[in-house]
């Protein structure tokens, strides 16, 4: 089946408009500056409501999935005669993937902008703040809606950009910020201006490795469209085709560093000394799904090569390992964290996991829908829920004055709003039954490794599940259970009480519980199975997908999907039940107390720490390649550049100085000696010459 | 169609800054560093011109260049015959004109940043008409298609420059100029000695004549005498391991020359390697000597990764950027050996990127050499606030270098390691097979490109984030005067990479033509 380029007009409009309303609000909110912070603060927030508004003018596309993909390009760049390809274009990709992540994006975003208005109340530099969540805005919805690669990099990288600028947003790094916006504890302590960069350059990793798949994609199939290439991925000549597995794998690369999965991931939990808005916005809810996002965009494009080419099913295999085992990892260092907003970042990269996981599973099975599903219903339960959870942090954070744990405790009283916000929005985390979004989206995903054939994968997904239980339990435990920390009672007797949020901070972390909650229901009325009937329509009438599953044989699934979702619902009540309530007893009921457990038991003491340095990874990435790289520059300018090669310049300097020097001795001034020169001169031309003509 | 040059703009833009380097002299000494308004005025009156030639290029899709050519010197008859000069050629086309575009506004805005750098020196009457020969040189240089012209012109860029660091320049400054003398004048005598060989064989001085003259040249010939000329240029571009005058020179000239020096001066280098390899020597490029282009991947790849490690290694701003230099003309070089037209633009792109994002860091590094009065990154901190608007010219810079999207060194990247990874895959037409080792060299290349980001980054964090040092303490944002040029050049760099056609288009035309000319040549 060909697709072409639908004359789309007016239809397309809004997905062009949501992404340039950002971009204009940022580069407007130093001319508003000038003239009024209220004018600068509410202009920002209107033009990200305005971003909001045009996303949600694209869903009702999604109940006409006959219609997409809807696409349109200009013209950008003409590259001549290079024989691939010959323009760059700049367009807008409409179809039901970036319609869900745009409206995500665009409606949280719009969320936090509106709770940034308390969260950020006072500081000095919101001119800088506000240009660069607007930036970010309307970058993130530039990578959602693009449809080419080079359009996408630009996305990707503007976020990027911001997410560097707004880690770091704090500059002072001074010390009496420290229980403000550092992250870690000595001697893993950093300020935020080194996690920003630290942030920056680990995902420019990831990126080289997107670019390298780019450039060999576009030497192979000449085209960077996303719709191109999904066309002509089944004409490519078999022979070229294995070039499309280390393609791919190099492509994901970029996911690797952008979603922070391993080996790539310990830049994300460093990321939290920006702004709690920040941590929720950029490095929860948006960002860090861009990866997700990228592998759920090529997808079909890889899903159809590996129709023709079964190696490529090695790249899924990558995909979906990487996910279960970060998710595994990720999550193991949550439970050592001492630092509410970093439990909730190692919850993040654990949650990627599992999306990276169902995407990954997806591609090895015949029935790809389920796992994909699982992946795309996964990143809106997790964007919805997790921003909540910063948010909630936020107002926790900005309470008690410090982001550690242990200067928490014992304040759900003074805060039942945020308390609430939280247990609702936790409970989605872990995954509990019936009216929490999480729980259906989680369970999808188990069900998919199922539904692949992959029990290791699922007991190592189910593990993760415990675990998630176990440390959402003892977060909310250790923020608001329990007696007040001793720090809390310093505030009071310094007359800071601890009161609830303001109502620009409570409300849209509140909505988003609620919003949690209601595609819990959603969720139970077969939200999912909408999704998944959704995603069938739009992706089997794809080009190549004639070839799949779904439109050739019945499925030849390795068991029935009735009995994977029985095992998959017994399999994740059992880990909840097993997680949570280890947590409850030592958390709340504190029989027996965590500290004195720990410290108990020298087995248990090692492995806390092991996981409190978080397995030595972040720490072996400073010895291994941060330090040495340094240390050998300064080497290298010791020993090569200044002893080895500037050294022998001046060598040959010297000796032609030298020799000169030496020469000039000869030429004395005394009339003898010259005689005696040109005599023995003569002399010697002569011979020289007989030899020459005579001899 | 080529547009003959009736209008003597690209006489003009060379004549006029010369002309009025005796007028800054001779009002030098009344109007003081007001006389660089003079050369301020001349060099915009060449960057007029020459953005009006890079205007049409860019608008007539039929245009190739705008040409005009006069009579020199009569033939020399010499024992064994005569020697024709040949003719006096300017060009400004898709390779030149964006070059020597960028060459000209630096020139024009680094004078008026220089009016402010320099107010307390001695004679700048002496400075700014120096100033305006050395801009007048290098806009000739790139201009002319006559070797023995461009032989001139390269010596004229050299001299004025040599005096500039030497008499206005900072620490030891004679010792440093002497150096950078004798390691670029050596290069230039290999240049001419290369220029003079081939002028004998080919019987032509114009660049556009040699290939024609060549044909039925033994290639071994060829490659020794492009290899000749490569090393003169080679010195000029800084290539490892002819680099070492770069740092010192960079280092220690008046901030406002090591503004024009690194971005516009060395870039030149690479564009004459363009210029005189591609065009003169195709058979070289393309048929029996893959390999030599080979070669110089890999001398441009350990340049850039050189460079890189250096940079990381510097306290010294002025030596951190000089070195970044290094590593950039590697990216330059590696674009130009890539043998591929989106290879060669984006070499083309990369001088372009690299002369706003350097000079753009350069004359920070000014300004904060002005205010502070160090040049140690270790004595400045805490800068952001107290100078937003060097911080953000300063974050534009780097990003520009790294190749950030957004501003024009993404594009220059993103074209040099399309184009030579494309002909690492698919090979160049019939001519040169794919090749595993060029793959390998693309992708160290691409990795190589985080050092970039490290020094960048980190330099930005040491500058501005964190606490304020002693030296900071009462840190005010730097004058208008310095504070316009680059915030025009940051702009510059902006709108040049969210539409990067405006260079592109003229160069992709004109460098696929050069390309398709070398299939036909074997």
């Amino acid at each position: 089946m060909q697709l072409a380029i639908t004359p789309t007009g007016i239809e397309t409009l809004p997905a062009w408009l949501a992404w340039l309303f950002p971009m204009i609000g940022a580069l407007l909110t130093p001319i508003f500056a000038k003239i009024n912070p209220k004018v600068r603060n509410y202009g920002a927030i209107l033009f990200s409501f305005l971003a909001a508004l045009m996303t949600m003018m694209l869903i009702p596309l999604l109940f006409a999935v006959e219609e997409l993909p809807k696409w349109e390009i200009l013209h950008w760049i003409e590259l001549g005669e290079f024989p691939v390809l010959s323009e760059i274009n700049f367009g807008v990709l409409v179809d039901p993937l970036s319609i869900i992540m745009a409206n995500v994006v665009a409606v949280i975003s719009f969320l936090i902008m509106v709770y940034s208005l308390g969260y950020m109340k006072g500081d000095k530099s919101l001119t800088r703040y506000w240009f660069f969540m607007n930036f970010f805005i309307g970058n993130m919805l530039l990578l959602v809606l693009s449809e080419n690669f080079i359009q996408f990099l630009f996305g990707w990288e503007g976020v990027g950009l911001c997410s560097y600028g707004l880690i770091g947003f704090w500059y002072k790094d001074a010390k009496e910020d420290y229980n403000k916006c550092w992250v870690g504890e000595p001697p893993e302590a950093y300020p935020p201006s080194h996690c920003g960069m630290k942030a920056f350059i680990t995902t420019r990793i990831g990126d080289i490795s997107l670019l390298l798949g780019i450039l060999i994609i576009v030497a192979f199939t000449g085209t960077l469209s996303f719709m191109e290439l999904m066309e002509g991925v089944e004409h490519l000549p078999h022979e070229f085709m294995w070039v499309l597995v280390p393609a791919a794998i190099l492509l994901f690369g970029g996911p690797i560093g952008k979603s922070a999965q391993l080996p790539l991931m310990e830049w994300l939990p460093d990321a939290m000394a920006g702004p709690t808005t920040v941590s929720a916005l950029i490095h929860a809810a948006t960002m860090v799904k861009a990866g997700v996002y990228l592998v759920g965009r090529v997808f079909p494009i890889m899903y159809v090569a590996s129709m023709f080419y079964p190696e490529m099913g090695s790249f899924f295999y990558v995909i979906a390992w990487i996910g279960v085992i970060t998710a595994f990892v990720a999550g193991t260092q949550a439970v050592a964290s001492n630092e509410i907003k970093k439990v909730l970042a190692y919850s993040t990269v654990s949650q990627l996991g599992y999306m990276m996981l169902a995407l990954g599973v997806a591609g090895t099975t015949l029935e790809f829908i389920v796992g994909y599903t699982a992946g795309v219903f996964h990143v809106m339960s997790h964007a919805i829920f997790k921003a909540a959870l910063f948010l909630a942090a936020g107002a926790v954070i900005h309470a008690v004055e410090s982001r550690f744990l242990h200067h928490m405790g014992g304040i759900r009283k003074e805060m039942p709003i945020t308390f609430w916000s939280m247990v609702i929005t936790a409970f989605s985390l872990m995954g509990v039954p019936i009216i929490f979004s999480g729980f259906w989206s989680k369970d999808l995903i188990l069900e998919s490794t199922l539904l692949a054939g992959q029990p290791i994968m699922f007991t190592l997904a189910a593990i993760t599940a415990a675990i998630t239980a176990f440390y959402s339990v003892r977060m909310l435990s250790l923020t608001f259970m329990g007696k007040k920390s001793k720090h809390i009672h310093e505030l009071e007797h310094e007359g800071h009480h601890i009161h609830e949020s303001p109502k620009v901070m409570w409300v849209p972390y509140s909505l988003l519980a609620a919003a949690t909650l209601i595609f819990g229901v959603l969720g139970f009325g077969g939200f999912g199975g909408w999704l998944e009937h959704t995603f069938e329509d739009y992706l089997s009438k794809l080009p190549g997908m004639e070839h799949s599953a779904m439109t050739l044989a019945p499925a030849e699934a390795t068991m029935s999907h009735e009995l994977a979702v029985l095992i998959t619902i017994g399999a994740s009540l059992t880990v909840l039940a097993i997680g949570a309530f280890t947590a409850y007893r030592i958390y709340i009921k504190r029989s027996p107390d965590p500290v004195k457990l720990v410290n108990s038991r020298p087995t248990l003491k090692s492995l806390w720490t092991f996981l409190y340095r978080r397995w030595y990874a972040n720490a072996f990435s400073y010895k291994v390649f941060v330090y040495p790289t340094i240390s050998f520059s300064k080497w290298a300018l010791k020993y090569i550049e200044l002893g080895g090669i500037d050294r022998f310049n001046y060598v040959v300097a010297d000796a032609a100085k030298g020799f000169s020097s030496r020469f000039r001795r000869t030429h004395t001034g005394i009339l003898n000696y010259n005689i005696l020169g040109i005599i023995v001169g003569f002399i010697l031309l002569m011979t020289i010459m007989y030899v020459v003509l005579v001899g | 169609m080529i547009l003959e040059d009736n209008g003597f703009i690209l006489m003009q833009s060379i004549v006029v800054p010369a002309a009025f380097s005796v007028v800054a002299l001779a009002l030098g000494k009344r109007l003081r560093a007001k006389t660089g308004w003079i050369a301020f005025i001349a060099l915009l009156y060449s960057s007029i011109l020459l953005g009006y030639s890079q205007w049409l290029l860019f608008s007539v899709p039929e245009l190739e260049a705008i040409q005009a050519s006069y009579t020199w010197l009569p033939d020399i008859s010499l024992p064994f015959g005569s020697l024709s000069l040949g003719n006096f050629t300017l060009r400004a086309d898709g390779l030149s004109a964006p070059i020597v575009l960028i060459i000209a506004i630096l020139c024009t805005l680094i004078s008026i940043y220089s009016i402010k750098y320099m107010e307390h020196e001695h004679a700048l009457g002496q400075y700014f008409s120096l100033y305006l020969l050395y801009a007048s040189g290098m806009i000739g240089t790139v201009l002319v298609t006559n070797l023995a012209a461009f032989f001139l012109f390269f010596e004229l860029m050299l001299i004025p420059s040599w005096a500039l660091i030497g008499v206005w320049g900072t620490g030891l400054r004679e010792k440093i100029a002497f150096k950078y003398f004798m390691f670029t004048e050596a290069g230039a005598l290999s240049l001419l000695a290369g220029i003079v060989a081939t002028s004998f064989i080919a019987k032509t001085f114009d660049i556009f004549e040699i290939s024609q003259g060549m044909t039925g040249v033994a290639i071994g010939v060829q490659v020794a005498l492009v290899v000749v000329m490569l090393l003169g240029l080679f010195v000029k571009m800084a290539i490892f391991p002819l680099h070492t005058w770069l740092p010192d020179a960079h280092a220690e000239a008046p901030t406002p020359i090591s503004a024009l020096l690194s971005p516009a001066m060395i870039g030149i280098g690479g564009y004459a390697v363009i210029r005189i390899v591609y065009t003169g020597f195709p058979e070289v490029v393309a048929a029996q000597t893959p390999q030599f282009m080979l070669i110089l991947s890999f001398l441009a790849l350990i340049t850039m990764t050189y460079g890189g490690y250096m940079a990381l290694a510097q306290d010294d701003i002025k030596r951190l950027l000089a070195f970044s230099s290094i590593s950039q003309m590697g990216y330059m070089l590696f674009g130009i050996a890539s043998v591929s037209t989106i290879g060669v633009v984006g070499a083309v792109l990369l001088y372009v990127s690299h002369g706003l994002s350097k000079a753009v860091l350069f004359m920070v590094s000014g300004v904060l050499i002005h205010d502070f009065k160090t040049r140690s990154v270790r004595e400045l901190g805490g800068l952001g606030p107290k100078m937003p608007y060097t911080a953000v010219a300063t974050l534009i810079g780097f990003l520009g270098l790294m190749g950030f999207p957004y501003i024009i060194g993404f594009w220059a990247e993103l074209y040099v390691f399309t184009g030579s990874m494309y002909t690492a895959l698919q090979g160049f037409s019939h001519l040169i097979e794919p090749n595993a080792i060029r793959v390998l060299i693309t992708a160290l290349a691409i990795v190589a490109s985080v050092l970039t980001a490290s020094y960048g980054l980190w330099t930005v964090r040491r500058v501005f984030y964190g606490q304020p040092t002693e030296r900071t303490r009462d840190a005010k944002e730097g004058s208008m005067i310095m504070l316009v040029p680059i915030m025009v050049l940051a702009a510059l760099a902006l709108i040049l990479g969210i539409y990067p056609s405006l260079v592109a288009t003229g160069t992709t035309r004109f460098i696929s033509e050069l390309l398709s000319k070398l299939v036909l040549v074997v």
